[in-house]
């Protein structure tokens, strides 16, 4: 969300979020009544920076940052004129230096670093590869067109389609009210009994139903909408099924160097428990047995007792 | 191969740090490592300072003067874990006992003075070992004004990070307790020859107790210890317990182990006996050649501790003057 407030008159944008901000050539932002009232001349220092400023230059805040609004516009004035292609450079790696090149620029020209040299070694670039830009333009242009022209050969299409769904619909419209209208006719002038007329009438009605129906069946669809032709086959082979041994379960077993320990729960019939301290009821309720207790002691005194074989 | 209960697993000595790192084979390894730990801390001493004239080798202490010292620190460890109000389970005071021991295996104490280390050691071991104490309770616990208890908090604070790092973060230390309990229990379910083997408890922990004093924990398993303090106490009353060893251990038929274990006992209880308390008069000297080191060359200042967390290996810019010989 915009977190931003103009830097003149601050609460504004509060109060008003449909207050856009616009940002100029030196990446100060500025929301549209500021902008009203400092440029009423056309032209005049930025408040923060004091550059001079017009108001022409002023576009409205796409980006939460301005400097990115900043750099995206001298990228665009950048790129201009260093518009080559991976298809002008014999290999990659001299096209990724041309690349890198126009960062270096952009990002000078963004930071306000070197902006003399820069401007030079722009116009020293544009001299020398005036034709290349000249051609790389013209094909740009050419492919804009192309891509322009099929956006307006959808959109035809998907208005045509529009229209021709509305048509229908007042056609059959226009049936219905027509049919009833014969229906009251017959009703009053014909002499055959009102039950055999009605039941004509719905006959009529169903048969002309069924002729709509085929008739739109028959505009069967040929492509689907993106573009692949139906009735193409996809081979569908079977999965190969794989045999993998099955996962047993061995017991856990460790050595623990000494005499083996009897059972927990064995331990109350071999006659431990007598020996050990009777649990109280209050002990018993958080879970405790005398049992826990003798059989840690057990295992405890067990555990290690064989000296290791060194 | 026996079915243990799973939440008990990794608590049991036989897979322990204690057992794979903290127990050596035999007393010449561990005076070995006390002897290398003497010499780097002589070398970094040489090596750091500015006026080689001002001392010489003999104002180091050697390993057997150390390991006296080692003795009294220890005695007085103990005192206070047993003054400790309120009172200190056994276990703590095990463990912090076997902390002292295993900072010293590879430290020297001309480097860290043992006074602070063995607060430290019962401090952690408290915290370990989950007997829940706060600072201001441990160090009411001290007989110092309230000042130098705070001192000495400060100081155990500072201390606590290098204790545990030097302990290679291998907090869980098994005591032979637990396992003695074990035994009597065993004991009196299935040996029934003995009559009475509650009778044993006393001087078996008076065994634990003297054992404590000595290496035995850093060479052989706390359940040998237990074994050994029961067997110990059996003779003295006059009853002979191997047929305990054969029928209820499961060791007729295995005649290499049962020799292994009385072995074992053998070696524990020489340790036992060769036990010497430490002289005083030594210890006073020995004493002064301590407190004379470390106020003198040894780097022992508060900044360092507190940047030794960061880097290690920082040597600091200031040092002591050394005074006139």
């Amino acid at each position: 969300m915009d977190d931003q407030s103009c830097p003149r008159c601050k609460t504004t944008k509060y109060r008003n979020p449909s207050l856009k901000l616009m940002v100029n050539v030196c990446g100060h932002t500025l929301c549209e009544s500021c902008v009203e009232m400092l440029f009423v001349r056309g032209s005049g220092n930025c408040v923060q920076c004091d550059t001079p400023l017009r108001k022409s230059n002023f576009r409205v805040q796409l980006f939460e940052d301005p400097a990115v609004d900043k750099e995206v516009e001298i990228r665009k004035k950048v790129l201009k004129i260093y518009n080559k292609r991976e298809t002008d450079f014999p290999n990659l790696r001299q096209y990724n230096d041309y690349l890198e090149q126009v960062e270096e620029i952009v990002f000078n020209l963004t930071n306000n670093i070197d902006v003399e040299n820069t401007k030079r070694l722009m116009e020293h670039y544009q001299r020398e590869n005036r034709d290349i830009i000249q051609r790389n333009k013209a094909k740009l242009t050419r492919e804009q067109e192309e891509l322009e022209e099929l956006l307006m050969l959808e959109q035809k299409e998907t208005e045509q389609r529009r229209l021709d769904t509305l048509q229908e619909e007042q056609r059959q419209l226009l049936a219905k009210k027509k049919k009833k209208q014969a229906l009251l006719d017959e009703l009053e002038s014909s002499r055959l009994p009102a039950m055999l007329l009605l039941a004509q009438h719905k006959d009529r009605a169903a048969q002309l139903e069924t002729q709509i129906e085929i008739q739109r069946q028959v505009v069967k669809p040929t492509i689907f909408s993106t573009g692949i032709p139906m009735g193409q086959t996809i081979s569908l082979q079977p999965v190969v099924q794989m045999e993998e041994v099955l996962y047993r379960y061995q017991p856990l077993r460790i050595n623990t160097y000494g005499p083996p320990v009897p059972e927990f729960e064995q331990l109350g019939r071999l006659g431990y428990l007598t020996h050990v301290r009777a649990a109280s009821p209050q002990d018993m309720a958080g879970g405790y047995s005398s049992a826990l207790a003798c059989h840690r002691a057990l295992q405890d005194a067990f555990s290690g007792v064989f000296p290791l074989q060194h | 191969m026996q079915k243990k209960r799973k939440n008990k697993q990794s608590v049991m000595y036989h897979n322990s740090s204690q057992k794979k790192f903290w127990t050596f084979s035999s007393e010449e390894h561990l005076e070995q490592l006390r002897y290398e730990a003497n010499q780097r801390l002589r070398a970094k001493v040489l090596g750091s300072a500015r006026d080689l004239t001002a001392f010489s080798e003999s104002l180091f202490l050697d390993p057997l003067e150390e390991a006296v010292l080692f003795r009294h620190y220890e005695r007085r460890l103990l005192d206070f874990c047993t003054n400790f109000k309120p009172v200190m389970p056994k276990s703590v005071v095990g463990t912090a006992n076997m902390y002292f021991r295993r900072f010293y295996v590879n430290n020297s104490l001309m480097e860290y003075h043992p006074r602070i280390i063995m607060l430290t050691c019962a401090y952690l071991a408290c915290k370990v070992d989950e007997f829940n104490v706060s600072s201001s309770q441990f160090v009411g616990n001290l007989q110092e004004t309230s000042a130098g208890q705070e001192k000495a908090l400060e100081q155990i604070l500072e201390y606590e990070l290098l204790l545990i790092q030097q302990l290679n973060f291998h907090l869980v230390v098994h005591n032979p307790y637990r396992p003695m309990e074990g035994f009597l229990i065993d004991l009196k379910t299935r040996y029934l020859t003995l009559e009475n083997p509650e009778m044993l408890r006393k001087t078996a922990d008076d065994f634990l107790n003297r054992a404590m004093l000595t290496d035995v924990g850093l060479l052989f398993s706390p359940s040998q210890i237990a074994l050994t303090a029961v067997l110990n106490s059996a003779s003295r009353a006059g009853i002979n317990m191997e047929s305990y060893l054969t029928e209820c251990l499961g060791l007729k038929e295995d005649k290499e182990t049962l020799s292994k274990m009385i072995d074992s006992m053998k070696r524990i209880k020489t340790l036992l006996k060769k036990y010497e308390p430490p002289n005083p008069e030594e210890v006073s000297t020995y004493k002064q050649k301590l407190e004379r080191i470390h106020t003198e060359f040894i780097i022992n200042t508060n900044s360092k501790r507190k940047r030794g967390y960061e880097d290690d290996d920082h040597v600091t810019k200031e040092h002591p003057v050394a005074e006139e010989e």
